[in-house]
């Protein structure tokens, strides 16, 4: 196992080992560069995850306090993972590429009241071979001669439902999870318990994947219960070490560089609390933009109680997609688009899930025909909003003396309104096929899909990183998650993460052999 | 959540407003010589309006019930909150919760069902019944595959009943 001197300060530090964290960690230590990663969590091994949902949230579940105003649970707003891997430990895989047409979301939608719509500054001409290498990298399934994944019951009806609707644009979707054998991993053996880690690694995790190549360079230490507590800077301006708990006590490793890649809400908590003579609303933050802009997706579903069963637990979670809703077509009433995906969830989430708006009989009667239901999640576009945002509560501390982030959301009318739409999309879907009842679940489940709050941009003033990640206020500090993002487009974000990612570190490579890092 | 819910909960609440009284009056004399454990026979009751499935038996709910009180038994507020709530269902004068009429028990619960205690114990109960495995086997939830190769040779695309591709709905 490599070490390296806390004095060592030509080490490049990642906060966070997830989707983006892990994978910089490696491509910048398979370029030759040394990588000191950081991550709150604890790291397990394959034989730590088990099939059962409980136990597996305590494992994984970022679950010291945070709290929220607006829409979301005030006690639980976000559900992100406290592990090594970050959310690449409960992701369901799904791999959607952001549409040229939504990377241009204000030249597609226009003026939309109440936000700060713009376009992406990175072109889509320009992300285009990085989707490639980061899908290559990821095994997704029915993109670069990897097969498609086999579509199973819940996808079965799906895709019979929808066809019925005129839908056309369907299939088990481009997904992080082997098809074949590849990579040292097995291919994908349907255990239905996508979101609780995958047990036979058939699903891309940093943990299994980015982390182990890393290390095996030679040129890479993980650091697990390391909890980031300042980034610290000297009279230049310039990062100069990080200070984190490990155990209790704090740990000051020097450093050449810094990416901030902890999912967005402790990457604002982050930056917002490290606060200075020269940064005084916290570090990066001359825009005043660190922490707004929150953007989340919804994420709502529509169960079909079918007239035969579908037993919708044994496959892949999100296992089957209809794209034709994802198009932008202003006469639906709203701008952008969503995607129509399967899910199945086990009795006792479903439970939840509908005890929000009621118990007793409707609840029961839909328990009683668990083996019928067929389930579907329909997320969509979120546009930014500067009012939506995260901040640190006043007062408020936890566990590690760290003031608690409260994150504020409303939905946009544009999201209430597409919401209504794809409710009814849904509805019909099952209706189709003859569905005895049909049930609406809410936007319930906590956000898991976190963007914006440290977006990218030409303008300092109205962006706080680069179209490289680097923050426009200090040059050898970067940001890597989901907080670039401008807007959120109508798909999951883990993909264009990892391919704005590597794009980052063949930047860094060049900033450092440049003499500039 | 949903517009079905709200309209159940109206219908719920004029039914059992027009069937109280004379659905009640038989049930008093049976409820006051059960009273042996009145928190755990209330929980119970309360349990089976909340989660209701018909082959549940009373027995289940009390096994529940137990656990649950058993529970929140060590923490003061949390009992006081319950014990609190019980008594609210217990004061309608007619005869204790747990010996009313289902219908009625549903239009009781219907007034506190935004209470602290009945949210903790929606919630908690839920976790207790539905991570049985004896309720996953009533309902058809098979749980972990993992011991058998998972679902890729057990199932996981067995549907039968659907429409073949190009027929009419």
């Amino acid at each position: 196992m490599t070490r390296f001197g806390l004095d060592d300060s030509s080490v490049f530090v990642v906060i966070g080992s997830g989707a983006a964290g892990g994978t910089l960690s490696n491509e910048l230590a398979q370029k030759g560069h040394k990588v000191v990663c950081l991550e709150a969590g604890p790291r397990l091994s394959l034989a730590d995850v088990v099939n059962d949902e409980a136990v597996m949230f305590d494992k994984l579940t970022w679950l010291d306090r945070r709290m929220a105003t607006g829409k979301p649970d005030p006690n639980f707003p976000v559900w992100s993972c406290k592990t090594v891997g970050g959310t690449t430990m409960h992701w369901t895989g799904a791999c959607p590429r952001i549409e040229p047409h939504e990377m241009r979301a204000r030249t597609t939608y226009g003026e939309m009241p109440d936000t700060t719509l713009v376009d992406w500054p990175v072109t889509p001409e320009e992300i285009a071979p990085w989707y490639d290498k980061a899908e290559i990298r990821m095994g997704v399934s029915g993109k670069h001669g990897l097969p498609f994944l086999p579509a199973g019951n819940n996808t079965k009806v799906l895709e019979a439902g929808a066809r019925l609707c005129g839908y056309t644009d369907i299939d088990t979707h481009n997904m992080a999870i082997n098809s074949v054998e590849r990579d040292d991993r097995p291919a994908c053996q349907q255990l239905g318990f996508c979101t609780s880690g995958c047990a036979v690694g058939a699903k891309w995790s940093t943990l299994y994947t980015e982390i182990p190549k890393a290390e095996e360079t030679g040129r890479f230490e993980l650091r697990p219960e390391a909890m980031v507590t300042a980034v610290n800077l000297d009279d230049a301006g310039r990062v100069e070490s990080v200070t984190y708990l490990h155990k209790g006590k704090p740990v000051t490793q020097k450093c050449r560089a810094v990416s901030v890649a902890g999912n967005v809400v402790e990457t604002t908590r982050l930056l917002l609390n490290n606060r200075s003579e020269r940064f005084p609303n916290g570090l990066a933050n001359s825009s005043g933009w660190v922490g707004r802009n929150y953007m989340r997706h919804f994420t709502i579903q529509v169960m079909g109680v079918m007239p035969g069963k579908v037993n919708f637990h044994r496959q892949t979670h999100l296992a089957g997609v209809v794209r034709d809703e994802r198009a932008h077509k202003p006469e639906r009433g709203f701008a952008g688009g969503f995607l129509i995906s399967t899910v199945p969830f086990t009795p006792e989430i479903l439970a939840k899930n509908m005890m929000i708006g009621g118990w007793g009989d409707e609840l029961t009667s839909v328990l009683d025909k668990y083996d019928h239901l067929a389930g579907m999640l329909l997320t969509g576009e979120d546009p930014p909003q500067l009012s939506n945002g995260i901040t640190l509560h006043p007062t408020e501390k936890d566990g590690y003396g760290l003031p608690i982030p409260v994150i504020h959301y409303e939905d946009h009318p544009n999201t209430i309104a597409m919401k209504t739409y794809a409710w009814a999309a849904g509805r019909r879907i099952y209706e189709a096929l003859g569905a005895e009842k049909i049930v609406e679940m809410g936007d319930y489940i906590p956000a898991t899909h976190n963007m914006g709050t440290a977006r990218m941009g030409t303008d300092p003033k109205t962006s706080v990183c680069t179209t490289y990640g680097r923050t426009h206020d200090i040059e050898n500090l970067f940001v890597s998650d989901g907080s670039l993002f401008p807007t959120s487009a109508g798909c999951n974000p883990t993909l264009t993460i990892v391919a704005l990612v590597l794009r980052q570190a063949e930047h860094i490579d060049r900033e450092i052999r440049a003499g500039r890092l | 959540m949903t517009s079905v819910s709200m309209t159940r909960r109206g219908a719920v609440r004029s039914i059992a407003l027009a069937a109280t009284l004379p659905l009640a009056c038989g049930k008093v004399m049976a409820a006051a010589a059960g009273a042996v454990d009145g928190r755990i026979a209330t929980t119970a009751a309360l349990l089976g309006v909340a989660f209701p499935h018909s082959r549940l038996t009373p027995g289940y709910y009390r096994g529940v019930a137990e656990t649950y009180v058993k529970e929140i038994a060590a923490k003061p507020a949390a009992i006081s909150e319950h014990d609190r709530g019980l008594a609210l269902l217990d004061a309608n004068h007619i005869a204790p919760f747990a010996a009313l009429p289902p219908v009625i028990q549903k239009g009781l619960v219907e007034k506190v069902d935004q209470e602290p205690f009945f949210k903790a114990m929606l919630w908690r109960g839920a976790e207790l019944v539905y991570r049985d495995r004896s309720v996953w086997k009533m309902v058809g939830y098979e749980g972990s595959s993992l011991e058998y190769g998972g679902y890729r040779d057990r199932g996981f695309n067995d549907i039968d009943w659907l429409p073949k591709p190009g027929a009419k709905a």
